[in-house]
């Protein structure tokens, strides 16, 4: 998906930078897509397809290339996402724990009515995924980078609360 | 070397050979899909899967090693139950639709070839569970397109783009049931930096990438050609063979043999080889002789009773000067980097933009349409009086390195021999002619010394010096960046940032004009360091002390100051070029078209000779020809100083050799070297009568007005070409003559192959082949030419051209050969220099030379250098490639990049209108921002008649070789003050 508006190239400043520091930990640029990716998903939320052009030569490879990469790990965003990323275990354990319930208050305290859509005020997207390893502690939540285990659904407003 | 047994069939494979490698070697056929040749092997496809005795499972042929005593069966039942399995998955997602019958008749590509061969049925769509494949598909586009529910994922397009010609378009993404090819981030091959080569479009097995053009004229089904015949591409040096497919005496499609046969081209082309064909189907074409209005034939004579004066050539049409300064179309969208794919379809291309570049229809109104044994008549009636009226001096024949080696041959041999004239030339002139009277002082050679293929495989260190290969020679160009992909070392001088430029470890941006300075300090460099070759410099040549003492002075430092590089890099280029261990050295016009170019040359020969980087291979000297036989025109005595083989003209011996040969008096030929192209169109000039063959001088020649005005004084002129051009217009007779493709005739590559282009399709109307025209006009004229075919010509070339002395049209078929051939059994010659230069001792010479300012230089009126050249999409004067739809569509007008810091300071923006102004004119281009360009540096390329580089171009000759100053022009720019039309 195309960004809108004109694009910023997001490797100048700090963040060039820290992809010269992350650079110093591989072998050839090329090694280094995986970190780079995530800075511009860091940077913008999600990645674009300027952005996986902008990558490609910074890196040295191929716009295409890039983009296969970008498209082979889902955790890699291709569209613009809310503010907070929200991935809810919905696996076996989780699921014979009420995983389900909680997807469905997360829904709905956070507004985004669907898995996947971004709630009006930009704030949540949320998905399910597959088995976070948290088993023993269901149910498994990552929002963003944070792991929180033993979510229910009476503790969803309060965590929810935590991410402004 | 392992034995093995293929289907009990005993085979001798190379060691680690895979088992398709040596079942192909013994021509057992076993089918692929993902693997082709010189891609990098994938076995993902699995339908080349065999038995082979104690595996238990069928092994991939393409991924696996022969070892000695396998056996192999390759149709086992196993084998092909598989190879059906496969098929069958693949079907599972393949428009049932497409396969015709059910896949039982007339299988439309290689795929359905397969689906046919073993017998698989596809189910009914509706028991399909997966939908069609999708994928980006080049909407729009002028030239390549896909249908990408045709994909079966092989991926042969995305190793092809990546591997072969090492840009990368395409690749796999969406891994997983929704899999498929994209093209760049976001599917616009121009952001992708495609090229259009269609090398995709060569590999791909099922027509999911397919060649625009042949469908929109013959439909979806496969075209089945009438025929399909071996041919030369007719635009740059490299000579890269392609097969034409002949449909209703049309061209269908251009392909490339196959890579197992020795091509300069291994099977790839450029864009313009692939898609630039349909010039010759175009309705500008020529089809019957023109004379023009005035000329009578009144008892037996022709007498010209139309106008006097200025009127007498004028016609309904702008000057160029007009034309320049005129009003017109600023660059369309994708010109200035948008999505091809928001742009209209090249049919909603307004007509505007695409006429100007055709033959107007008022151009036709001076003439009138004649008969053969008119326009020959007049032509030999005129020729014959103006030479006896005013003598040699008068006669003057521009040749064409467009045209067969056969058909330069005649023309000169008509000229010197009829007329005893030797101004005789070519558009070498303002090509390599520097380099050639350079590489005579120092070599007494004419031409590269090694291959194209050593390049690739064999040399550490490529130098390339004015160059833009990828984009003027890209065949070649692509061959440069996967020895560079190897491992070479790639040092590009170059004042623009090209493509090589931006990918090369060194790249050494000068100041235009520079090169002496730079190449002077390289040598002073590398003697400092003690890294030259004394053992060669000693045995193979003389004078390296003058040379020596004559670089001492230009320390990196000082160079540094003129060059604008800094000292380190040039310290750096100079140290990996000398240490090789092969280093090769490229050059082209960059270092050529120069007031100092024969001085810049020679600075290079120089630093080739010092470091001994000649006569080994992977160590060349390779000056890249731009056109497809300039090589070949100069051969065959399309020069002032030399008959065919470069014999000089001046020697009495070589005189009364030819004079013999051709039947006419040795006394009523010339001894004394003729004038070259620059000098006989322009005031003074003595010529009186010109015969122009397929050149365009008023676009090429530099300061075009004045070329101009003095066509429009000339007493007689002939242009024998396929359409009216610029030049052509200011025309007596125009003769229409054949393409490319519509005659059988050979040409000279820029590594000295003569390679034999065969007729595939019939002149449009009376139009002739050049060859036949010159036989005509010759025995009409007096010179006796009794030649029934081109290689009857070949026949009296090889009795007097010594290197071509073992040349025979049977021995061209398949590779060609390198000259010198000096027998009928002679193999051809690869690389030359090993052992000796061909000078009287065998030894080069070197020869000193200082560095002098490129003439013209910026100073506050003129701020701005020009430089002036060609782009990947088009053609020299544009003649070819502006009437080809695809090649057109890329680049419609003329645009002018300029610097983003400069335009922003001009108040300039992308596809804004500017004004160009030199001390002698001025066009109006439309301006197209690229980083491309140092700082005050502007770069036009001459191929647009509406807005001419050259009419700014400075007219000043180089002293050696006569080479006008065309890439250093003072100019300055500024908006446009002519209201630009949409």
């Amino acid at each position: 998906m195309k960004a809108t508006g004109a694009y910023e190239p997001i490797f100048a400043g700090e963040r060039r930078k820290r992809l010269d520091d992350v650079f110093t930990c591989y072998p050839t640029k090329r090694a280094a897509l995986l970190p780079a990716l995530w800075i511009v998903q860091q940077t913008h939320g999600w990645i674009s397809d300027e952005a996986m052009t902008e990558v490609g030569q910074v890196l040295g490879v191929t716009a295409a290339y890039v983009k296969g990469v970008v498209t082979f790990y889902t955790m890699y965003h291709q569209h613009p996402v809310g503010r907070h990323f929200i991935q809810v275990c919905t696996t076996t354990p989780c699921n014979l724990c009420g995983a389900e319930g909680v997807v469905e208050a997360i829904l709905e305290h956070t507004g985004c009515g669907d898995l996947g859509a971004t709630s009006a005020d930009g704030r949540f997207t949320v998905i399910e995924v597959e088995c976070l390893g948290a088993c023993g502690f269901p149910t498994a939540v990552m929002v963003d980078d944070d792991f929180i285990e033993g979510v229910t659904v009476d503790g969803v407003p309060e965590l929810l609360g935590r991410y402004p | 070397m392992p034995a093995l047994l293929i289907n009990g069939q005993r085979v001798d494979a190379a060691d680690g050979a895979t088992i398709l490698d040596a079942a192909r070697a013994a021509e057992i056929d076993l089918p692929t899909l993902c693997w082709y040749p010189k891609l990098p092997t994938v076995g993902n496809c699995r339908i080349c899967v065999v038995s082979v005795e104690g595996e238990d499972k069928l092994l991939p042929a393409c991924a696996a090693t022969v070892a000695e005593g396998m056996r192999v069966e390759t149709e086992s039942a196993a084998a092909l139950d598989a190879r059906r399995g496969v098929l069958q998955m693949l079907l599972e997602r393949y428009p049932a639709d497409h396969l015709i019958n059910g896949g039982r008749a007339e299988p439309r590509n290689e795929f359905e070839e397969y689906v046919v061969r073993y017998g698989v049925t596809p189910r009914a769509v509706a028991a399909h569970e997966l939908s069609l494949r999708q994928g980006d598909e080049r909407p729009g586009d002028p030239m390549i397109s896909h249908d990408m529910s045709l994909c079966i994922l092989c991926t042969r397009c995305v190793r092809a783009c990546e591997d072969i010609q090492v840009v990368g378009v395409l690749d796999v993404a969406y891994r997983g049931e929704g899999a498929q090819i994209v093209v760049g981030a976001d599917g616009d091959p121009d952001k992708a930096a495609c090229t259009w080569c269609g090398e995709c479009v060569r590999v791909c097995p099922t027509g999911a990438i397919f060649e625009v053009m042949p469908r929109e004229r013959f439909g979806e089904s496969r075209v089945a050609a009438d025929r399909v015949v071996r041919s030369i591409c007719p635009y740059c040096g490299v000579g890269c063979q392609i097969d034409l497919h002949v449909k209703d005496n049309e061209i269908a499609r251009v392909t490339s043999p196959t890579f197992e046969e020795t091509t300069p081209n291994d099977g790839s082309t450029c864009v313009k080889g692939r898609f630039g064909y349909d010039f010759t189907q175009h309705r500008d074409r020529l089809t019957k002789p023109l004379i023009r209005k005035g000329w009578v034939r009144r008892g037996g004579r022709w007498i010209w009773e139309g106008a006097t004066g200025a009127a007498r050539r004028g016609g309904p049409w702008q000057s160029m000067t007009e034309e320049g300064r005129g009003d017109k179309p600023a660059a369309p969208p994708r010109a200035i980097g948008k999505r091809i794919r928001d742009l209209s379809l090249l049919e909603r291309i307004t007509a505007d933009v695409r006429d100007r570049a055709t033959t107007p229809e008022t151009w036709y109104q001076p003439f009138r349409e004649a008969t053969w044994d008119e326009a020959l008549e007049l032509v030999t009636q005129e020729l014959t009086r103006i030479h006896a009226d005013h003598g040699p001096d008068a006669m003057a024949v521009f040749q064409s390195a467009k045209c067969s080696n056969e058909e330069n041959y005649l023309l000169q041999r008509l000229f010197r021999g009829a007329f005893g004239t030797n101004n005789v030339d070519h558009c070498t002139r303002l090509c390599h002619s520097t380099s050639v009277s350079a590489m005579q002082d120092a070599l007494n050679t004419a031409a590269a010394s090694g291959s194209m293929r050593e390049v690739e495989e064999a040399c550490d260190v490529i130098f390339i010096a004015g160059a833009n290969t990828t984009e003027t020679h890209p065949v070649f160009g692509v061959s440069l960046k996967r020895a560079h992909e190897r491992g070479a070392f790639l040092i590009v001088a170059d004042p623009r940032r090209t493509e090589l430029a931006a990918r090369a470890d060194v790249h050494l941006q000068m100041q235009p004009g520079t090169d002496v300075a730079l190449l002077n300090a390289m040598l002073q460099h590398i003697l400092a360091e003690g890294l030259e070759n004394w053992s060669f410099i000693e045995t193979r040549t003389h004078d390296f002390d003058t040379v020596r003492k004559a670089v001492q002075p230009y320390t990196p430092e000082r160079a540094a100051a003129i060059t604008g590089i800094p000292a380190e890099l040039i310290r750096a280029a100079a140290e990996r070029y000398a240490r090789g261990p092969n280093t090769t050295t490229i050059w082209a016009m960059g270092l050529t078209q120069h007031l100092t170019g024969h001085d810049m040359v020679t600075s290079l020969l120089n630093l080739i000779l010092a470091t001994g980087m000649i006569g080994r291979w992977g160590a060349a000297m390779m000056p890249v020809r731009g056109q497809n036989n300039v090589q070949g025109s100069s051969d065959m005595g399309a020069i002032p100083f030399a008959f065919p083989d470069y014999q000089a003209v001046a020697d009495p011996a070589n005189r009364d050799k030819f004079a013999r040969v051709w039947g006419v008096d040795p006394k009523t030929m010339s001894l004394v070297p003729g004038l070259t192209v620059t000098e006989m169109a322009r005031e003074g000039s003595p010529v009186k009568a010109l015969y122009i063959m397929g050149e365009n001088p008023i676009i090429s020649d530099p300061d075009i007005a004045h070329a101009e005005a003095w066509f429009r004084t000339i007493e007689f002129l002939v242009v024998q070409d396929m359409f009216l051009t610029e030049t052509a217009r200011y025309g007596d007779v125009i003769l229409p003559a054949a393409s490319f493709a519509e005659k059988t005739g050979t040409f000279v590559n820029t590594e000295r192959r003569i390679q034999l282009s065969e007729q595939a399709i019939d002149p449009p109307g009376q139009a002739r082949a050049d060859w036949e025209i010159l036989v005509d006009l010759s025995n009409r004229i007096g010179i006796k030419s009794p030649f029934s075919s081109p290689a009857d010509v070949m026949e009296e070339i090889r009795e007097v051209a010594p290197a071509w002395a073992g040349v025979t049209y049977a021995r061209l078929r398949g590779g060609g050969l390198q000259y010198p051939v000096p027998h009928d059994d002679h193999p051809g010659t690869a690389f030359l220099f090993a052992d000796r230069f061909p000078t009287a001792d065998g030894r080069a010479l070197f020869h000193a030379v200082e560095y002098a300012d490129p003439g013209e230089l910026p100073d506050d009126e003129y701020p701005f250098v020009m430089n002036t050249g060609r782009m990947l999409y088009h053609w020299h004067t544009g003649t070819m490639t502006r009437r080809s739809r695809g090649l057109d569509a890329r680049e419609p007008v003329a645009t002018v990049e300029v610097h983003p810091d400069d335009a922003a300071e001009l108040g300039l923006a992308d596809g804004d209108m500017a004004k160009i102004t030199s001390r002698r004119n001025s066009i109006v281009i439309s301006v197209r921002m690229s980083d491309r360009v140092a700082r005050r540096q502007i770069f036009v390329p001459f191929h647009f008649r509406e807005a001419a580089a050259n009419l700014l171009t400075n007219p000043v000759l180089e002293p050696h070789a006569k080479m006008a100053a065309l890439k250093v022009t003072a100019v300055r720019l500024e908006p446009a003050t002519v209201p630009a039309t949409a």
